[in-house]
Order: C-alpha cells, then structure tokens, then sequence
C-alpha cells in the first residue's frame, strides 16, 4: 500500500468520523441514549395531544435498562396550557403503587417526563428548578421534555462521583417485542389523572354571593372593566398561579 | 423494631429496615435523607402526612417522596 493509498483511507476514515459525530443524528452504541418502546412513545404523545393542556407523567425504565423507557405513567396533576403541577400527594401514591407491583424507585421515579406546548423542548426555568429541587438528591435522573410539535429535549444528570449532566439523544426502541396500544385505557388515565382548573375570580369579588359571580373568564370582559372604571392603560389582564389546591381553582385576574 | 422504608433519594429504596424504638418521622429523616431539606419532601406514614415528631411503631409504613414538581413553558 503506497502512501497516497494510505492518505485518501485516512482522509475517508476523517469524512466518516465526522458524519457520525452529531450524537443527535446517529447515536453510537457506547453513548447514553434515552430510548422509549414504541407502546410507551404512542402512549405518551397520545397524551400529548389529547386535551389543551401540558401533561406530565414518570417514564417506567426496564429492569434490565434504566434508559430504556417501558411505560408512562400519569399521576394526578393540575395542568393549563403552559404548566404543569404534580399534586404532591399523588406522588407518594405513585410511589407505594408502584413499589407494590414489586418496584425500585429507580425504575419509577428517575424518568420526569413532561410536554411543551408549541415547537419549544427547551426547558423553562420552572423545569430547571423541578429538576434541581426534587430530582437533585437521586444518584441519577433524567428530565425529558416533547414539544406540541415534535422536537425532544432529554438531559441525564448524574450525582455519584464528581457528578455532571449532559444532553442525550432520544429514539424509540423497536429492538424488542413491544404491547398493542391501548387508547381506551390511556383516555381512562389521562381523564383520572389531568385536571384543568378554572380560573378563579380576582380578589375584588371576595365576600360577592356565588350567583352573583361572574362565571369562568366573563370577568376577563372587557364590559367588567368598563363597570370597575379601570383606565385603559391598565386594562392588561394576566393569571397569576398559587399554590394548587384541587378544590379551589388557583388562577386570578391581577393588574399589570 | 422494623419498618417498610420508601426512599427515593439516592440510589433509591423499598425494603424493610431496623429502626430503634421511639424513633421519630424526624430522626428517621435525619438519618436516611443525605439532603435533609425535609420541606422539599412529602413524609407519610401509613400513606398519610404525619407531624416530624410522630414516634414510629413496629410495622409502620414510611415514605418520603419528592414534592413540587411542576413545569411550565
């Protein structure tokens, strides 16, 4: 083999290495890639898409792989547009479901998984300090947002030795037999467990009798406005989220 | 005594420990929890919220799991 032979294979070997070195386009074997089964992946956008709102659930991993996502599991949640809210106490009931069926918490609790609406996986600041706050104590977790649109954002961090977190690739996972969809059953699930909660009247109505409250979104008229005198300028209205409470709607009108 | 303990933090647990008598919810806490920031966990016993001083019996159930979790776009 001469030395031009030699150069064009290495210049070739060079051309190859670097098609292959986006991990997004082509995940090599050795790199870390959250994998969902196709079942999983068809249940979890038909949440998606099911209602207005965000959704949120935890990824269930295989016993054999942590990255490898079996299922999606709901729990209940206040959700609107553009957030989403675990209630705390269906967490813990996740928790002791889960370790019923025989569970470690590393195979339920590691994967958070929740949507975006529009085109954006990136996470918001509110993600980041979900993932900081309740998934910052676990050796291992994994954040992992779906985009309205399509585009996914799945970020591992490790807390074992010097600790870290990187940006993994997504794919599903046809390499092994995988369950029929089952769109009823999820339907079922997602109406247990979302709940949309209406936006409650601004404080000006405390003390107001119930029939006499304007119902969802009528206080938003511009008519209301006009009866309050408020001036044009401060006619912007926005929702303020509190602290959720299932019985009590949590949004209010306030003045910008 | 001996209690079925669920842990999500480190490396994650559910099994049966060994506590002494008169533990408390707190000292239970104190010394499984590394990150011992006790409000950004939902303790229960039994599957119910309890106070931090609640002195754990033979049997008991114990959770702690992670709260405020919540996203937005």
């Amino acid at each position: 083999m001469n030395d031009a032979t030699i150069a064009e294979r290495r210049r070739t070997k060079h051309r190859r290495w670097l098609r292959h070195s986006n991990p997004y386009q082509n995940p090599r074997p050795h790199q870390p890639t959250l994998r969902f089964s196709p079942t999983a992946w068809a249940k979890l956008l038909f949440l998606r898409d099911l209602g207005p709102t965000e959704v949120g659930g935890f990824g269930i991993s295989a016993a054999d792989d942590c990255l490898r996502i079996e299922d999606v599991q709901l729990v209940r949640q206040s959700c609107t547009c553009v957030t989403v809210h675990f209630d705390d106490a269906a967490v813990a009931d996740f928790f002791d479901s889960q370790v019923d069926q025989g569970l470690p918490p590393s195979r339920f609790g590691r994967v958070w998984i929740h949507t975006h609406p529009g085109s954006s996986a990136t996470p918001s600041l509110r993600d980041e300090e979900t993932f900081a706050c309740s998934f910052g104590s676990v050796d291992w977790a994994v954040m992992f947002i779906v985009a309205q649109e399509g585009q996914t954002y799945a970020r591992l961090r490790f807390n074992v030795g010097p600790g870290g977190s990187l940006a993994i690739p997504v794919a599903v996972d046809f390499s092994r037999d995988f369950t029929a969809s089952d769109h009823a059953a999820w339907k079922a699930e997602y109406e247990r467990c979302v709940m949309t909660p209406e936006p409650r009247p601004p404080a000006i109505f405390d003390g107001w009798p119930a029939d006499t409250l304007p119902r969802t979104n009528e206080f938003l008229d511009e008519e209301w406005a006009d009866f309050f005198g408020w001036p044009d300028d401060e006619r912007e209205l926005a929702y303020r989220h509190e602290e959720f409470n299932p019985s009590e709607p949590f949004a209010e009108v306030v003045h910008v | 005594m001996r209690i079925l303990f669920i842990n999500n933090d480190g490396g994650g647990f559910a099994d049966h420990i060994e506590v002494a008598n008169g533990t408390t919810v707190q000292d239970l806490f104190d010394q499984q929890v590394r990150s011992g920031k006790s409000h950004n966990y939902l303790i229960r016993v039994n599957r119910m919220p309890v106070p931090p001083n609640q002195v754990l019996q033979d049997g008991d159930r114990v959770s702690i799991t992670p709260t405020k979790i919540e996203g937005a776009s």
